[in-house]
């Protein structure tokens, strides 16, 4: 049900994405902790920008590089995703990179910072890649270029 | 020392990018992703007036110009553009704010902009890579006198010294560059090199004979870097080093901040009243540090989660003018977050 979860600004965490892990159907105020098996859920069915494949499908993201610590009485608790593009020279591994930031900060409470990179030895450029997908403000004012965030939108459908 | 939360001002509908104080009169102005800007009164905490019909982007940055007898603002956008706003007073309500010109010239988002001290020139810096200096001839003319394109990428915030014709740009190549005029171009005089990551924000001392300034950055260190003044009293020197180049200044390291932050420091700011420096960043934190003796700087006060599990993307000193205030030498810390919120602290025993 991606539709409805994509608001004009995706990447806002404040405005409320009904995600599966978000919901509010414990009124504890102590969350249940999220682990790798439901961040990898929330991402691997993306789909290529370039071929109806999904990311899982395609080992694009992959369980074992999935890092999470999240301790809920902790001030933040944190995500790392290490992607692996298909081919070294992917030149849609900014794309994909976006994607799995954009699905993840969406999704997940605000108590998260998410750190999405290209695995080590798996690109070309993956240390520039790293640093623009590290950069916030870059990271913003990509997915607020219309285009950008249509291709995203396609990416996302069957999410 | 601690935090206390004076008032918490929800004037936007997404994130805050950053807020600037007026800098005389009780005004705060907040620039968000919501592409408005509000201007908020600081004697009562409330909002005054909103801008809203200037950017179709995010605003990323605002200044007051200083020296104006009445206020005006600039804005920088995510559309490539920076908006000029003039206040209007009108008999029997609170004026209005008109959008009164767009200076056109980035290729990209700008990510900041800044009045030199005497509010003769703005300096606006983007993604493109170039700072560009721009003065006012007369009201709403303005001309381009530089175009200074020194960084290899992104720029992040541009600062001017106050009072020297000093300019400095932050960027994402890791570097802090200085600028000034020389006969009728402007140079890059110091590159200074040392962060390890990109450099978010600088400042410089908020003194009329600063000879330091600050920076923070991804490599989660906030640095103090001094001029080393030119030794020009000493004849023995070969002349030749210094002919060469007479528009080179020499700044170095002074001191490098107790580390305090576990995510990028975004803003960093330096009081004038205080002498004391604030931080903020990633991690949701605000970091105050005082220097006792000079050169020596230790943690005075830190709070976590200051907006909640939010990220904060600046912070700046402002004078306090509401009406529970001690008096205009009391000041207060103003935040403001991914939240939409702007926070506003007082530093207190």
């Amino acid at each position: 049900p991606i539709e409805s979860t994509v608001p004009t600004y995706p990447l806002d965490p404040f405005t409320t994405s009904p995600s599966p892990l978000s919901s509010t159907s414990s009124d504890d105020a102590t969350p249940d902790p999220i682990d790798a098996q439901e961040i990898y859920d929330l991402v691997a069915n993306i789909t290529d920008p370039e071929h109806p494949i999904s990311l899982g499908e395609l080992a694009v993201v992959n369980l074992s590089d999935i890092t999470v610590h999240d301790a809920p009485h902790s001030p933040f608790s944190h995500v790392q995703l290490e992607f692996t593009p298909t081919v070294t020279h992917c030149h849609l591994a900014t794309v994909i990179g976006l994607a799995l930031v954009v699905r993840l900060r969406e999704s997940l409470p605000a108590r998260f910072r998410v750190d999405v990179r290209c695995k080590e030895g798996t690109h070309s450029t993956a240390e520039q890649l790293n640093k623009q997908l590290g950069d916030k403000e870059r990271v913003v004012s990509a997915v607020e270029n219309a285009s950008l965030r249509e291709a995203l939108r396609k990416m996302m459908l069957s999410v | 020392m601690r935090l206390n939360k004076l008032t918490s001002l929800t004037v936007h509908t997404d994130r805050v990018w950053q807020s600037q104080p007026h800098p005389t009169l009780p005004l705060l102005a907040t620039a968000s992703s919501d592409c408005s800007v509000q201007i908020i009164s600081l004697h009562t905490f409330t909002p005054i007036h909103s801008l809203d019909s200037g950017h179709q982007r995010s605003i990323r940055s605002i200044a007051w110009q200083p020296n104006t007898p009445h206020p005006v603002l600039a804005t920088g956008s995510f559309d490539a553009t920076c908006g000029i706003w003039r206040y209007y007073p009108t008999t029997g309500d609170l004026g209005e704010y008109d959008y009164s010109t767009a200076l056109d010239g980035h290729e990209s988002e700008i990510k900041s902009v800044a009045w030199s001290a005497g509010g003769t020139f703005l300096a606006t810096c983007a993604r493109d890579k170039n700072v560009w200096v721009w003065e006012e001839l007369e009201e709403d003319n303005f001309e381009t006198l530089a175009v200074l394109q020194e960084h290899t990428q992104d720029i992040k915030c541009v600062a001017w010294h106050a009072e020297e014709v000093l300019l400095a740009s932050a960027s994402y190549d890791d570097t802090i560059r200085l600028y000034k005029e020389d006969v009728d171009d402007w140079e890059c005089c110091a590159v200074l090199e040392g962060h390890e990551g990109t450099v978010w924000y600088v400042q410089f001392e908020p003194r009329e004979d600063a000879k330091r300034l600050v920076s923070c950055s991804d490599d989660l260190s906030v640095r103090v870097w001094v001029r080393v003044e030119k030794f020009d009293g000493d004849k023995a020197r070969p002349m030749s080093i210094l002919r060469g180049d007479p528009v080179r200044e020499d700044w170095v390291l002074e001191s490098v901040l107790p580390k305090a932050h576990e995510r990028s420091i975004y803003a960093v700011s330096w009081s004038p009243r205080s002498g004391r420096i604030v931080t903020c960043g990633g991690d949701g934190k605000i970091v105050v540090y005082e220097e006792t003796p000079k050169t020596t700087w230790k943690i005075i006060a830190e709070l976590g989660n200051a907006h909640g599990f939010f990220e904060i993307n600046h912070v700046t000193w402002s004078r306090r003018f509401d009406k529970d205030g001690a008096g205009p030498e009391e000041e207060i810390i103003i935040s403001c977050g991914d939240d939409g919120v702007v926070n506003v602290w007082v530093l207190e025993e």
